[in-house]
């Protein structure tokens, strides 16, 4: 059981990458146009995410549910240590939330729309960096793990663990990845003539994740990080990032051919195959402290809890993927009978 | 401010605004429906127009509840670490149906929002129905969860270890089902008489009436009928308390010393000094009757149980004089409102829907008393008997800095919220159906 459980988790930390990474890549996308742009951006965003926008962001609950409940220690530790950061998370995430409800359920169009906008665009930014920080932090090896807390100076028990350069980095390079799912993701769905402006932001996004990861890793590796260097020591994961990047040739020419799932496919492989590394080059030892790692599989609750969870996840699955499956599918087949009926769009 | 204090100002001034957004949100759903029925039977526009008038409301209220309830399973563990440490995976089993429910609501919530004329007009109805029953299923477990804290079981206590964990055992707590059912009726209630009375005041006011006298029906029918059914629920959980939790009891009366055919005090000004209940009234034997159902039975005073583990008894007493006071009114406006089925001129009584427009805030009013009584009248436990609530906050110093942010985002979405609810109400009499 404690591998359906293992197998829930990865599942779905990757579609809350995949999924709600798109997701706030759309605002970074938007944020980083021009005003004419952004309102065809703002357009299709709605019109792609708007039937799935809920469903992408339960992907996070269903993660930290899963945490604390079969990996209490992992929580404890997150939710000590990381405090600032995971707060700054959540406030993105509410003020987010709420300004892409308002700026589309609004029953008035007007001078309103410009805050949630702006609401909308700046915390795109802002929490999948903090998220990627909280990540950074918790391999920096700079989080200390002692018998009273209240021994440590406030900095060292809750700022240091993230507020560093390696942790940062981690989190711009989440945000490239965002902006770089959303604009393959946006090439399909835009409106024919606009597939350029997405082209070309998914290009200057690959630029962007490429340096980031590469400032990541030789600043992690000069600065000794201990996941780093496991990482380049360890065979699976530089496959796994070289064989994402000579995906990008797949990619680009399906884009060319504007053969959109197939480009989504290997987009979202090469988010899976840099997820995967990360995780597999220091499985199962995914917290990396000052004086050495904690295993995940080593600190889990007991057999009891782990077998209901597991069982209920089981359930759960089967009850939501058909349906979620089928919601994608309705909206996609929807579109393409619309297209059909009106030949104009 | 004391960090404890901060942190328990936090979890309690979010958990107020989450409880309202999260009513809304389970309850409006089963309004929409009917409307959308009544809509495909009768092809009548008004229900068509005042069912995506209402779809509207339940989507803001959806993301609103989905988003600050993110952040409450975050900040469980900011807040109380030690807490969800031991409790997290004992507790685990009904946040996990949860999610599962709560992901159910979003996908047929997706569904719902852009079926329409797109689906099957009855596949497209019944992802309404799903849309509330999956958010009843949500409500369910979560206060499930919040009843293990109540009357913890599932699990071995041995010197200070939690062994011999059983999840379900621990889902389905003596106090799961007493505390569901009040929550559920209540949310009905509520939500019932807040949309009621927000239609009332455009009737009121004069505006579509046709169309609000609709809205008003189809909302305060719920309403009333939870309404009425509420006092047999609050006599269950009043008995579950007095067995499981009499120091609960005990505060919710401002009863301090044990005494056979003990009268039940209505109203009154609490002393906690001088152990006093002044300007009371109190009828004799009553809350020994309420109790356990016999007018001689001996009820347990507070100052049977040792001082440190007394909760803030004013606080718990006001608290459930007002949850009583209101749930009172409301039984009666809910009678009120079938008798006026058969008078029908009443509705043409400028007086009978400013009394539903004064109402209207009132149900949330007493649900969020209700939920001071369970939570405070808890203290100084977090898991009753087993952990007490200043041994979980978190070690972070400065809580108060979080408290302040989150009262400051918070107020700003509520102002947000109700303008926005206000633009909508203002199109929809805009409107020509």
């Amino acid at each position: 059981m404690l591998y359906v459980v293992l197998f829930f988790l990865i599942f779905s930390l990757f579609l809350y990458v995949v999924l709600g990474g798109a997701d706030y890549g759309a605002g970074i996308v938007e944020l980083f146009s021009s005003k004419e742009n952004q309102k065809i951006t703002k357009k299709t965003v709605y019109r792609v995410m708007g039937p799935v926008w809920e469903a992408n962001h339960i992907w996070i609950i269903i993660l930290i549910v899963i945490l604390w409940i079969a990996f209490p220690v992992y929580y404890n530790i997150i939710v000590v240590n990381l405090h600032i950061p995971i707060t700054i998370v959540l406030l993105g995430v509410t003020l987010r939330g709420v300004a892409f409800v308002f700026r589309h359920y609004d029953a008035v169009i007007d001078n309103s729309q410009k805050l949630y906008d702006g609401m909308f665009k700046v915390s795109s930014l802002i929490t999948p960096i903090f998220l990627g920080m909280v990540f950074g932090g918790l391999i920096s090896g700079h989080i200390k793990i002692v018998e009273d807390i209240a021994t440590l100076s406030f900095y060292e028990a809750f700022l240091k663990p993230w507020f560093n350069i390696f942790s940062l980095c981690t989190g711009l390079f989440f945000a490239a990845l965002c902006a770089f799912l959303s604009s393959v993701l946006l090439i399909g769905e835009s409106e024919s003539g606009n597939e350029n402006i997405y082209v070309r932001k998914s290009t200057i996004a690959t630029i962007v994740v490429f340096t980031m990861g590469l400032l990541t890793f030789t600043y992690g590796y000069i600065s000794g990080n201990i996941f780093v260097i496991d990482f380049i020591k360890n065979p699976f994961a530089i496959l796994a990032v070289l064989l994402s990047a000579i995906l990008l040739i797949p990619l680009w020419k399906t884009i060319k051919k504007g053969n959109k799932v197939w480009s989504r496919f290997f987009a979202g492989l090469q988010v899976f195959l840099i997820l995967m590394a990360a995780l597999i080059s220091h499985f199962p030892d995914i917290i990396i402290t000052q004086t050495g790692s904690i295993s995940l599989i080593e600190n889990i609750a007991p057999d009891s809890v782990i077998n209901v969870l597991g069982i209920s996840l089981i359930i759960g699955g089967t009850v939501i993927l058909p349906g979620l499956f089928h919601l994608l599918k309705s909206f996609k087949m929807i579109k393409i009978l619309e297209q059909h009926n009106n030949p104009s769009i | 401010m004391e960090n404890l204090d901060a942190a328990r100002l936090q979890m309690a001034f979010t958990l107020i605004f989450h409880i309202v957004f999260a009513c809304i949100g389970m309850v409006m759903p089963f309004f929409m429906v009917v409307s959308h029925y009544k809509w495909l039977k009768t092809r009548d526009q008004i229900y068509l127009t005042l069912t995506k008038s209402w779809q509207k409301g339940v989507a803001i209220f959806f993301v609103t509840g989905a988003v600050s309830g993110t952040a409450l399973s975050f900040e469980l563990g900011l807040l109380w670490p030690e807490f969800m440490k031991h409790a997290g995976p004992i507790i685990g089993m009904p946040f996990s149906l949860e999610g599962a429910a709560f992901f159910v609501e979003a996908i047929a919530l997706g569904f719902y929002l852009y079926g329409w004329g797109k689906l099957p007009e009855r596949f497209h109805w019944i992802t309404g129905i799903i849309i509330g029953l999956s958010g009843v299923a949500s409500g369910i477990l979560v206060v499930a969860a919040n009843g293990w804290m109540n009357a913890p079981s599932g699990f071995d206590y041995v010197n200070g270890e939690f062994l011999n964990i059983d999840p379900i055992q621990a889902m389905l707590n003596p106090a799961w089902f007493t505390q569901a059912l009040h929550m559920t009726l209540a949310a009905f209630t509520a939500t019932g008489f807040a949309v009621a009375g927000i239609h009332a005041y455009q009737v009121f006011k004069k505006r579509k009436v046709e169309l609000h006298k609709k809205a008003f029906k189809i909302a305060i029918t719920f309403g009333a009928i939870a309404a009425i059914l509420q006092p047999i629920s609050g006599d269950i959980s009043a008995k579950d308390i007095a067995k499981r939790q009499p120091v609960k009891l005990a505060a919710m009366e401002a009863h301090y010393n044990t005494e056979k055919s003990a009268p039940l005090y209505i109203g009154g000004i609490v002393n906690p000094k001088t152990q006093e209940v002044k300007y009371k009234l109190a009828l004799p034997g009553m809350l020994s009757f309420l109790a356990f159902g016999d007018f001689d039975a001996e009820v347990k005073g507070l100052n049977d149980f040792p001082e440190d583990e007394h909760p803030n008894v004013p606080m718990v007493h006001y608290a459930f004089q007002i949850m009583v006071g209101i749930g009172s009114i409301l039984l009666f406006a809910g009678i009120l409102y079938f008798i006026s089925l058969k008078r029908k001129k009443w509705f043409n009584n400028h007086k009978y829907w400013l009394f539903f427009v004064v109402l209207a805030p009132m149900g949330f009013i007493a649900l969020e008393a209700g939920w001071i009584v369970t939570e405070v009248g808890r203290q100084p436990w977090i898991i009753h008997k087993i952990m007490r609530t200043k041994d979980a906050v978190t070690p972070m110093p400065g809580i108060v800095f979080s408290f302040y942010t989150y009262v400051a985002v918070y107020l700003t979405l509520s102002v947000a919220v109700t303008w926005l609810m206000l633009r909508q109400i203002r199109v929809l009499n805009n409107s020509n159906y």
